[in-house]
């Protein structure tokens, strides 16, 4: 995984393989860890990622509660067809932004 | 009866995560080996690690010394998984699970399990506890080949999948060509209503929704007005609802918490919320607008009843179009500010050429008396304005006005004043009785746009050497005499003109003698002030008109020296009014 800030207001994270309960807290803290206190946007690339639990779908509201505190949204960038049926199936594809394409 | 035979395969896996989760992806490929299509397998993978996570995360130390086992076997109708957990176990609920609250980050295995299975049950042990999942799958045939009806089914989803990329790629070639539509009007002058409407008619039929409501963030940034509603009603009209207002609107809590709100069937709009009754209630997505963080405006589309959510591609098909209507919202409004502006400078132009068309272009000789005047305008035009008019018998009316307001209708008025004054030769002498008659003429005029003027007016006789004047309104005529070490005010002033229809005004008549010095002026020029903010004022004007008389023989150098001292009080501050004067001097 690795973080990249692409502006001042943008982090982007990509190489997400899986979000799953072995990693899902440590992804969250290391992202949260990484973000510069004025980033406001928070890509996550899931175009590597191939699997996501429920315990990977904490980590994303996790991360949505965070940056909702300082007025930011998280955007979700080309999930696979797999990973967005777990987003619609659990309905947390109405509560971020998904970016396809 | 039927006989079956199953497959069967048992793993067993540490008690950690990572272990399980191995254990899982081992699962999936021996599923995948009985031909299990890919949704089954995905379904089947995220059922697996939501139960062995379970067996995992419920374990107390003792139970993790020993493994968690997964057992599957498979069938030609059906799935069955069984997994073991060493734990104290859980109450399994019967029937439906619910979705946690979208804000919760745990709670969404168990509604996984029960989503994608279609039997699940859970056993209680004393020292293990057996979770057994079921799921159908595509029956197959003898040899392990689809039956034909199941091939006939396979082939109708097939057509079904096809039919559904079908229309989302049409319906992606419609918005890339509604998009490109739009930008090419993008910073063109369009009305926002009609661009609003048709996007959101294409946005309706594109994202298959049947109605929709787009409100605009007020002026005064305080509540969300109307734009749009579609269907449009005659017959209806939505009101504009308050930000701060008390109410369980989705388009206010969208704005502000910067986030969709759906409604549907189990989050139903409230019965009290402003956008019942105009838009299909059955499901719906309300989503608020930002251009450069400022909260624009919200879109709500609504679909009846029968119909499904909106999925993911729709919403961002939503905000795609209404990003958008946005920027188009919003170049829309820069372009009517610059347009308003330069309109507001052209009006300036105008009422700026009114006003020096009203003064003289010269003044005439009146000796013994020598005048000067001058007019300097403020960076806004106001109404102030001078006429010096031969009034026969070598004598001068003098008038000096003040009209309230700035821009065209104060120049305006104040060329009204000078021709109805013009008009007048034979009350010249009599400038009482000259300026109730301008009141009475002039009056209805003002009154109805509520505008007043403020004028002196005086007739200045070379033959007698005395000045007659009267006043409406108007700052009072300095008057220094030789042998003084003061100047004074003079005249009585009465109501400015346009205040009361049948006002009178009293006149005062002073004598002139030789080097006396006269000041008619605008409030432009004792109200005037410094960078510290102190304002002039009247006394002090006297002060300096003393110094005037003191240090200067004739009316031009008279007027220069004014002009110094005033430019001297005001120092860098801006002139915030107009300052008009007429000066008199009574040449030795």
């Amino acid at each position: 995984m690795n973080i990249q800030n692409k502006d001042s207001q943008t982090s982007v994270v990509t190489g997400l393989l899986e979000l799953v309960a072995a990693n899902a807290a440590q992804v969250r803290d290391e992202i949260r860890a990484s973000l510069p206190a004025t980033t406001t946007c928070l890509d996550l690339d899931m175009s590597a990622l191939t699997f996501l639990d429920s315990s990977g779908l904490g980590t994303l509201i996790s991360l949505h509660k965070t940056m909702r505190s300082r007025n930011g949204t998280v955007r979700l960038i080309k999930p696979a067809a797999n990973v967005q049926q777990i987003l619609e199936l659990t309905r947390l594809h109405r509560v971020f932004e998904i970016v396809n394409g | 009866m039927h006989r079956e035979f199953r497959d069967m395969i048992k793993f067993e896996a540490t008690c950690d995560f990572a272990a399980v989760r191995n254990a899982t992806l081992a699962a999936r490929v021996w599923l995948a080996e009985k031909n299990l299509p890919e949704k089954d397998l995905g379904a089947w993978e995220l059922v697996l690690v939501e139960s062995v996570n379970n067996a995992v995360k419920y374990a107390d130390p003792a139970a993790r010394q020993l493994p968690v086992i997964l057992e599957l076997s498979c069938g030609d109708r059906d799935v069955e998984a069984r997994v073991t957990d060493q734990t104290s176990g859980f109450d399994w609920p019967e029937g439906e699970v619910a979705l946690p609250d979208p804000d919760s980050e745990t709670g969404r295995g168990l509604f996984l399990i029960k989503s994608l299975t279609d039997q699940s049950a859970y056993f209680r042990h004393s020292c293990q506890n057996v979770l057994v999942m079921r799921r159908a799958r595509p029956a197959m045939g003898k040899n392990g080949l689809l039956e034909v009806s199941q091939l006939q089914t396979r082939l109708a989803e097939a057509e079904a999948a096809l039919t559904d990329m079908t229309a989302e790629l049409a319906s992606n070639y419609e918005s890339l060509v509604a998009l490109f539509r739009y930008s090419s009007e993008l910073g063109a002058q369009t009305n926002s209503k009609v661009f609003s409407k048709r996007l959101l008619k294409d946005l309706l039929q594109i994202s298959e929704a049947d109605s929709a409501v787009l409100r605009l963030l007020s002026p005064n940034g305080k509540q969300l007005e109307t734009l749009l509603v579609l269907p449009e009603d005659p017959q209806l009209s939505l009101r504009a609802i308050a930000l701060d207002q008390d109410c369980a609107s989705v388009e206010i809590g969208a704005a502000r918490n910067r986030q969709d709100i759906w409604f549907g069937p189990e989050e139903p709009l409230a019965e009290d919320d402003p956008l019942q009754g105009s838009i299909s209630a059955g499901n719906g997505i309300c989503h608020a607008f930002f251009v450069a963080d400022q909260l624009v405006g919200t879109a709500t589309l609504g679909r009846r009843a029968s119909n499904r959510p909106f999925t993911a591609a729709q919403v961002n098909l939503l905000h795609t179009f209404i990003d958008f209507l946005a920027i188009q919202i919003v170049n829309t409004r820069l372009l009517d500010d610059r347009t308003a502006s330069s309109v507001t400078r052209r009006e300036l132009e105008i009422a700026a050429e009114i006003q020096r068309s009203l003064l003289p272009s010269m003044i005439p000789a009146c000796l013994p008396f020598e005048l000067a005047a001058g007019c300097q305008s403020a960076l806004q035009v106001g109404g102030d304005f001078y006429d010096v008019i031969p009034a026969g018998d070598g004598a001068l009316l003098l008038v000096i006005a003040d009209v309230m307001g700035k821009g065209v209708p104060a120049a305006l008025f104040a060329a009204v004043l000078r021709s109805t004054i013009r008009s007048m030769p034979q009350l010249f002498d009599q400038p009482a009785e000259l300026l109730a008659t301008a009141n009475r003429t002039l009056f209805p005029d003002l009154s109805r746009v509520d505008m007043f003027v403020t004028a002196q007016i005086a007739c200045l006789n070379p033959r007698c050497q005395k000045i007659i004047s009267a006043s409406a309104g108007h700052c009072p005529l300095l008057v220094w005499q030789p042998g003084r070490q003061e100047a004074v005010a003079l005249g009585e002033s009465g109501f400015p003109l346009g205040i009361e229809p049948l006002t009178r005004y009293v006149q005062t008549e002073t004598a002139l003698p030789p080097d006396a010095l006269v000041l008619l002026y605008t409030d432009g020029l004792s109200e005037m002030r410094n960078p510290k903010g102190e304002m002039l004022g009247e006394k002090r004007l006297i002060q300096l008109l003393v110094q005037t008389a003191a240090s200067s023989s004739g009316a031009p150098a008279s007027k220069d020296f004014l002009l110094s001292r005033l430019a001297d009080f005001r120092e860098q501050a801006p002139l915030m009014d107009d300052q008009t004067f007429i000066l008199i001097k009574h040449l030795p």
